[in-house]
């Protein structure tokens, strides 16, 4: 039977529990919080267009006998093998399309924190430094996540079903791990290049706007010192360029620019540590109380 | 004891912040009070875990200070100064965001969230965006998010800022209340001294790092000086000087009463004696109840 309390404040009757993972419930409400955006849901829809494109292949390429009548000479193109997934994991649309959601639900992670003042609140509670910077990061490895290993597994699987046999897996039984590995790769390179961005500013917009300019500047600067230079190695200050040159490596490929994979790798390491650097000195910047 | 702090120094590179704080803080409400960069926000900043000290010991609720930091933000409540929230949000998700945060379950901390959001009045408002709230509203919120998690100690720093006179009195009730008649030992950070004087029955008054007083408002009062308020003929100035040559402070105001501030030995026939010597004729002579701001005024050292 429900007891008629007394109006006025009441203590909780429970028992408060440290929880193991604390940075869990900012996940999910930075998750929702992003959705709870109109613009963000359209978005959200749009880029998935990439993957049903890639799925329509996959079906296709099973079914060419079917679709000769419009897929003529489309045979080689049509061939869904590693370089298959690996095109579609390092698609400029697919990065962009994540850069596009980054820019409604992840450029304001840190930055609208920073701009209400609302690092304090966080810190009031029983989380460290790194809780608070693995909940806003698995926001965006959520979202980056969505976009490239659940599309990827999702192609592997309809490739299985379309084609109704193992042999494909049999024959590349490395590419769901190659899958895998790159898109956890993306994942952790876009939720701290994402997180730099957004902590590099108490606005939001600047956060994208910064977002947007390292990300199409580095490939601008390093088409122009390639053009003056010659030297494929100009690459190396691309971004783009880099996470194509990974991605071919992860795929057991031939890389698209003419130098060692791992010098892309060490880029885009070296970058993401210093962007670790500069988040995690931004937020023990953060007077927590004044 | 809720707090015990013994010896506590706290060093910004070259600058001392704390120097030597020992304290302690017992259930009810205690007022923080310090002129600006005396050591209050650093103090707070220790005891809720973010500064390890440089020197000395100290326990929260019977947690350590050195090590035991997480267990003690479990267990607190903290109410910052600035206005403060999550845009986007409700106050029903932000308030049950934070006490799940706290470590409160996400339905126990969806339920407590309505709870408080009444309790602080904000019941009705509770589903609209914290975006559109008024400046007293946020306030509101703040210490709803505060209590969501039900804390052991409360820690409020300037809690009645940004209100009106009807809103800062409506907060000082809830604070009184939960102060009075809850297990919950509540420390306020105020430069509003009436409020402090309102709610706390103990006071510590922090000054260049170090504990300038601290105890009960009314032992204080009796301890560190005394007030006579008089009404005088003749000219004051002599008698001004002499008393203030003993260490007396005094104070006229506009209707020509005299305020005679004396040190905590000081006899009050020396006042009449001064009188007589300066020829002066007291026509009222009344041992007053001073203001907490007098106090303050004469712990720190400031008019």
């Amino acid at each position: 039977m429900a007891t008629i309390r007394e109006k006025g404040y009441h203590h909780w009757e429970g028992r408060l529990k440290e929880k193991p993972r604390a940075f869990w419930p900012i996940i999910r409400t930075g998750i929702k919080l992003a959705f709870e955006r109109r613009r963000f849901k359209l978005l959200f829809a749009f880029s998935f267009v990439p993957a049903v494109v890639y799925g329509v292949g996959v079906y296709v390429s099973e079914r060419l006998e079917d679709f000769k009548f419009m897929a003529q000479g489309a045979e080689k193109t049509l061939q869904v093998n590693p370089n298959f997934f690996k095109s579609y994991l390092t698609l400029d649309i697919i990065y962009f399309m994540i850069l596009l959601l980054m820019s409604l639900g992840g450029a304001g992670l840190m930055a609208d924190d920073f701009k209400h003042k609302a690092v304090q609140l966080y810190f009031s509670r029983p989380l460290t430094k790194l809780d608070y910077l693995f909940g806003k990061a698995g926001v965006v490895m959520f979202f980056v996540g969505v976009l490239t290993l659940v599309p990827g597994i999702l192609l592997l699987i309809l490739k299985l079903l379309f084609s109704g046999s193992f042999n494909f897996f049999l024959n590349y039984p490395w590419l769901l791990l190659s899958i895998i590995f790159y898109s956890a790769f993306l994942m952790l390179f876009f939720a701290i290049f994402v997180l730099f961005c957004s902590s590099l500013s108490n606005n939001r917009n600047y956060a994208i706007a910064i977002m947007w300019s390292i990300y199409i500047f580095s490939d601008i600067l390093g088409a122009i010192l390639k053009g003056i230079f010659r030297s494929p190695y100009s690459s190396l200050l691309s971004i783009k360029a880099n996470l194509g040159q990974v991605g071919a490596a992860f795929f057991l490929l031939k890389p698209p620019y003419d130098y060692p994979w791992y010098l892309s790798l060490l880029t885009l390491s070296l970058f993401s540590i210093l962007a670790y650097v500069a988040i995690n000195r931004k937020v023990r910047g953060v007077e927590v109380i004044r | 004891m809720s707090v015990e702090l013994k010896n506590i120094h706290f060093s910004y590179g070259q600058v001392k912040a704390l120097r030597g704080v020992s304290l302690s803080l017992n259930k009810g409400a205690t007022g923080l009070l310090g002129p600006n960069g005396a050591g209050k926000s650093t103090l707070l900043k220790v005891m809720l875990g973010f500064l390890p000290p440089d020197e000395g010991e100290g326990q929260i609720l019977g947690y350590d200070l050195r090590t035991e930091q997480k267990l003690i933000r479990q267990q607190v409540g903290y109410m910052p100064e600035d206005e403060c929230y999550i845009p986007g949000m409700d106050a029903v998700t932000f308030t049950s965001y934070l006490g799940e945060l706290s470590g409160l379950p996400r339905q126990e901390a969806i339920k407590r969230a309505h709870e408080v959001l009444f309790y602080v009045g904000l019941g009705e408002s509770r589903y609209r965006l914290i975006d559109t709230y008024s400046a007293g509203m946020r306030q509101r919120l703040k210490l709803a998010q505060a209590l969501v998690h039900d804390p052991k100690i409360l820690f409020l720093d300037e809690p009645t800022s940004n209100l009106d006179p009807t809103g800062r009195q409506e907060i000082l009730e809830l604070i009184g209340e939960i102060a009075s008649s809850q297990e919950i030992s509540v420390l306020i950070c105020s430069h509003i001294l009436a409020d402090i004087e309102l709610i706390c029955d103990q006071v510590i008054i922090i000054n260049q790092g170090q504990i300038a007083a601290s105890g009960r408002i009314e032992d204080l009062r009796m301890i560190n000086y005394q007030l006579y308020e008089l009404k005088v003929k003749g000219e004051i100035e002599p008698f001004r000087q002499e008393l203030a040559a003993r260490g007396c402070r005094i104070e006229e105001t506009e209707d020509r009463l005299v305020k005679i501030y004396t040190p905590p030995d000081f006899n009050s026939l020396e006042i009449f004696r001064a009188a007589a010597r300066n020829r002066l004729q007291i026509r009222q002579f009344i041992r007053s109840q001073s203001s907490l701001e007098d106090l303050f005024a004469r712990v720190v050292g400031v008019d």
